[in-house]
């Protein structure tokens, strides 16, 4: 096309969010920003397209202006929701039913962690927990703690996280809450999993499974089966892996829910990668995508098996693939608002970068640690960051430097009583001692 | 300059026409919607498996479409899109890539908008049928995919290149020759050259050639890449800096200036960097001495500077963007690289290098290209140059089952863009509707989606442009 006006140049993300003050009312406007923030196409085949990183991507104020009235929409259509949520307490609260208020709040509080406002969701749920707490029928109690302890989960607060469940236990136990009782196992299981405890872990996932086989609860005990299989793989008992994975795809296969059934698969591809074979792997990985396709909404499992299919290329030398499914990734990430995941995303770029010997891969570790620091809030994401930056720069030769990022992360990890991440740190400096 | 390097020959190879008449094994998998009209697809399909030479089998969905499409090779996936058309269409363009083969899709959608048919060509889709399926249109992407396999193999040239290091340049057309004898002609003195190109033309290539051939050969050679180095870690990295100057600065860094002590600087893409930065870049080539950030000592530098951009600086000068001190200092020498458009038969030679590059190092033996793959390289615009060919060489060469680079081994957009311009004689001239939404579908491409930049080259009012969008699908 000839002729016209040339077109004026995006402007640039950093700058972007850069000139949004930090206002929480503005944070649908500022995930927009990010979600319709496109790689400069004049870029993309530049010297510096292969590090193209978030910050770099670019916004035409225009676009953003066009898509301002379906922001609008959705922030009044969640505050609807939670009006809605809230009204229902309140007619349950006229009808004495304070059962009934503890679920309308916790349906509040699941609305907001739905659209990834974590501190929202914790002032709901704490609302119901105290209505709840007061309540001589101790089940809305259970459904209470369960919630506050995955919000824990989800904010990295384990230790938090495992003492509602536990309490949530407790008091099913007390009011023959079998249902109550399963769900308090998988999440104190998944608790100790994430501080490593893998021992402990096996021991509420396994009680959570005879409990849910005794209730003939075929989907807790597909849930359950899929825990213990990842356990097991991460205990190294890849055959007892294998046996959990295979009971559970039987039981989601036939009528399970497609979510549960490419997070099976996802953990079947992870398991195939550890036992050498790829290709068994990878077809594992390309089902699970199949099976999160027909589950929609759940844009962070579509996310997660990309980056699993990531890992397996850059294991097996296809960098070239690898590289791409990151970029997918990175797209699913921006347009499903799920900005928290980019540093995940970055690390692995940079580790791509570092298995090329190619020194400038350093800049997605910058835009990762930046991210963690300022999107996810995470020192757990941060230490998981330099911990891979340490070794990146290791393997290019900065020994120095490497030795300075792997001690940040220990120290991170240690402020964070990961005892499991620590002591991988910890073999990586003695080695590079060494 | 060394005289350039033959490359070994390559024994001619014999490839047979392939048989246009032979069965196509097509995977049918029905929509998952309420409603969606696979049934029908797969019957009609089946009725007319016979007279149009088709093997049929149908996966009931997706998950058991990607376990088919594992276990054996199929030519055509004959896919069903459900109630959001684009999102399914890139899920399968995505599925079919990683599949055994690399089967062509046809798409099968109700009622299917002008954007979703331009899109879906743009991505190399066979054709987007409308449903009910009608069998005339079945046939017409039949024939279009039999046509596409009768090929005939043209043998790859031999190819003369110039090694620099892991690189190499390669080309004879007058353009490229132009370039050689500037770079023999700077490569003895140690002046400071600018290279002016569009993405992908080489300019660290022709670089490392002018150090190689210099006085500082002996030297390292260092690389930075201005745009893509956050702003805020540009100065450190380029000039190091001292532990604990900035949160972050864990460790003293020496930066990229004295890390090319006795060698060469090659400062790539430098019309990005800020005003601020390009006035210390001035003072450093000027006093030929640095400062490391939040240090207190001048150390002295003795390197050779190559700059490089693909943007125009002069216009960047007039915009205030760049300093005029700083391009004058930079451009004592001006290398101007051409575009792969402007070198015409270059781009056969560089075929023939990166296919034999790319099968050494994948260990695969090709000697030859098709007659459609070559003229789907000719007919590409090649926006990203030599960058973008070596890009589809190495995608080619990992997918090529035989000894022949096939016009199915290239990238979806070219073959979406070789259909485009092969079919329409065909399938009959354009209607002024498919005209109109394909300018538009254009000039918002190159307006990068803004509608009032595209409504201005249009000579249309915004609101016109945007009714006409949503009446196309675009």
């Amino acid at each position: 096309v000839s002729g016209g006006p040339p077109p004026l140049p995006p402007v640039r993300v950093e700058r972007a969010l850069g000139l949004m003050p930090e206002l929480e009312a503005l944070a649908p406007l500022r995930a927009l920003l990010v979600s319709i923030s496109r790689p400069d196409e004049r870029a993309q085949w530049s010297s510096s397209g292969p590090y193209l990183t978030l910050g770099k991507r670019g916004v035409y104020p225009d676009e953003l202006r066009r898509h301002l009235p379906q922001v609008l929409h959705r922030v009044a259509e969640h505050v609807q929701v939670l009006s809605k949520a809230y009204v229902e307490a309140l007619e349950a609260q006229q009808r004495n039913d304070a059962a009934g208020v503890v679920a309308a709040l916790l349906r509040g509080g699941g609305l907001e962690e739905q659209v990834g406002r974590l501190a929202q969701a914790a002032a709901w749920y704490d609302l119901a927990l105290g209505v709840a707490e007061a309540l001589q029928d101790r089940r809305p109690e259970v459904e209470a703690l369960r919630a506050v302890g995955y919000l824990c989960l989800r904010r990295g607060q384990r230790a938090d996280g495992a003492r509602h469940f536990q309490r949530a236990l407790a008091l099913a136990e007390a009011e023959f809450d079998q249902a109550g009782a399963i769900a308090a196992c998988e999440g104190l299981g998944d608790a100790v999993f994430a501080q490593g405890d893998w021992a402990g872990s096996y021991a509420w996932y396994n009680r959570g499974l005879r409990l849910a086989e005794q209730a003939d609860d075929a989907a807790q005990i597909g849930r359950l089966e899929r825990r213990l299989g990842v356990l097991a793989r991460n205990q190294g008992d890849l055959a007892g892996a294998g046996e959990y994975l295979r009971r559970a795809r039987e039981r989601f296969e036939s009528r399970g829910p497609a979510d549960e059934m490419a997070r099976v698969l996802s953990a079947q591809g992870q398991l195939d990668a550890e036992l050498g074979r790829h290709a068994a792997a990878a077809a594992a990985y390309r089902e699970a995508l199949a099976w999160a396709q027909r589950a929609p909404g759940d844009p962070g499992l579509e996310l997660s098996v990309r980056l699993h299919l990531a890992e397996l290329d850059l294991s097996a030398g296809a960098l070239l693939d690898a590289e791409a499914e990151l970029r997918r990734a990175e797209q699913v990430a921006i347009a499903g608002n799920l900005p928290d995941r980019l540093a995940q995303i970055y690390t692995l770029m940079g580790t791509l970068r570092g298995a090329q010997q190619d020194e400038t891969g350093f800049v997605f570790f910058e835009q990762a640690v930046e991210l963690a620091r300022a999107v996810e809030h995470s020192p757990a994401a941060e230490a998981q960051v330099y911990h891979a930056y340490g070794l990146f720069r290791h393997r290019l030769g900065a020994h120095e430097e490497a030795r300075a990022y792997l001690e940040r992360a220990r120290e991170l990890f240690d402020a964070l009583g990961e005892a499991v991440e620590r002591a991988r740190v910890d073999a990586e400096l003695r080695a590079l001692s060494a | 300059m060394t005289p350039p390097v033959r490359t070994n020959s390559v024994p001619h190879v014999a490839v047979p026409r392939p048989d246009a008449t032979v069965r196509l094994r097509i995977l049918v998998v029905e929509g998952e919607s309420e409603g969606g009209g696979g049934t029908d697809v797969l019957h009609h399909v089946g009725q007319w498996a016979e007279d149009t030479r088709l093997d049929v089998e149908a996966a009931p969905d997706l998950p058991r479409a990607v376990r088919q499409l594992a276990g054996r090779r199929w030519d055509i996936v004959l896919a069903v899109l459900g109630e959001r058309p684009d999102d399914d269409l890139s899920w399968w363009i995505d599925t079919l890539r990683a599949a055994n083969g690399t089967p062509r899709l046809i798409a099968a959608a109700k009622a299917p908008s002008m954007g979703l048919v331009l899109r879906a060509q743009k991505l190399g889709v066979l054709d987007v049928l409308s449903l009910p399926l009608r069998r005339e249109e079945l046939v017409r992407a039949l024939e279009r995919l039999r046509n596409a396999a009768t090929e005939t193999a043209i043998p790859l040239p031999e190819v003369a290149h110039h090694a620099v290091g892991q690189y190499a340049l390669v080309g004879q057309s007058p353009a490229m020759l132009d370039v050689y004898k500037l770079i023999a002609q700077v490569a003895a003195s140690t002046a400071t050259v600018l290279i002016q190109g569009e993405s992908g033309t080489g300019k660290e290539v022709v670089a490392r050639a002018i150090h190689v051939h210099g006085p500082k050969a002996s030297g390292a050679f260092v690389a930075v890449n201005c745009a893509a180095i956050p702003e805020n870690l540009l100065e450190s990295e380029l000039f190091g800096h001292e532990k604990g100057a900035f949160t972050g600065a864990v460790t003293r860094k020496v930066g990229r200036f004295e890390h090319a002590a006795g060698g060469t600087l090659f400062l790539d893409e430098i019309a990005d960097m800020s005003l601020a930065l390009q006035a210390k870049i001035l003072r450093a080539v000027q006093e030929r001495e640095i400062e490391r950030v939040g240090g207190t000592d001048t150390i002295p530098i003795d390197v050779r500077l190559i700059a490089a951009t693909n943007r125009d600086l002069k216009d960047a000068i007039k915009q205030g963007r760049f300093r005029e001190d700083l391009y004058y200092r930079l451009a004592v020498v001006t290398i101007r690289l051409p575009t792969l458009a402007e070198r015409g038969d270059d781009l056969l030679l560089l075929t023939a290098f990166f296919v034999r590059q790319f099968a050494e190092r994948y260990g695969k033996r090709i000697g030859a290209i098709s007659d459609r793959a070559l003229d789907m390289l000719r007919g590409h615009a090649w926006v990203g140059n030599v960058r973008e060919l070596r890009n589809v060489m190495e995608r080619g060469v990992i997918v090529a089952t035989d000894d022949v680079l096939r016009a199915d081994h290239l990238p979806e957009e070219l073959r979406g863009e070789a259909a485009t311009r092969i079919d329409r004689p065909e399938g009959g001239l354009l209607t002024l509707a498919e005209l109109e939404a394909r300018h538009i579908a254009s000039v918002l491409a190159h307006t990068q989606g803004q509608i009032g930049a595209a409504a201005d080259i249009l000579g249309i009012h915004r609101n016109t442009l945007t009714r006409k969008m949503k009446e196309y699908g675009l």
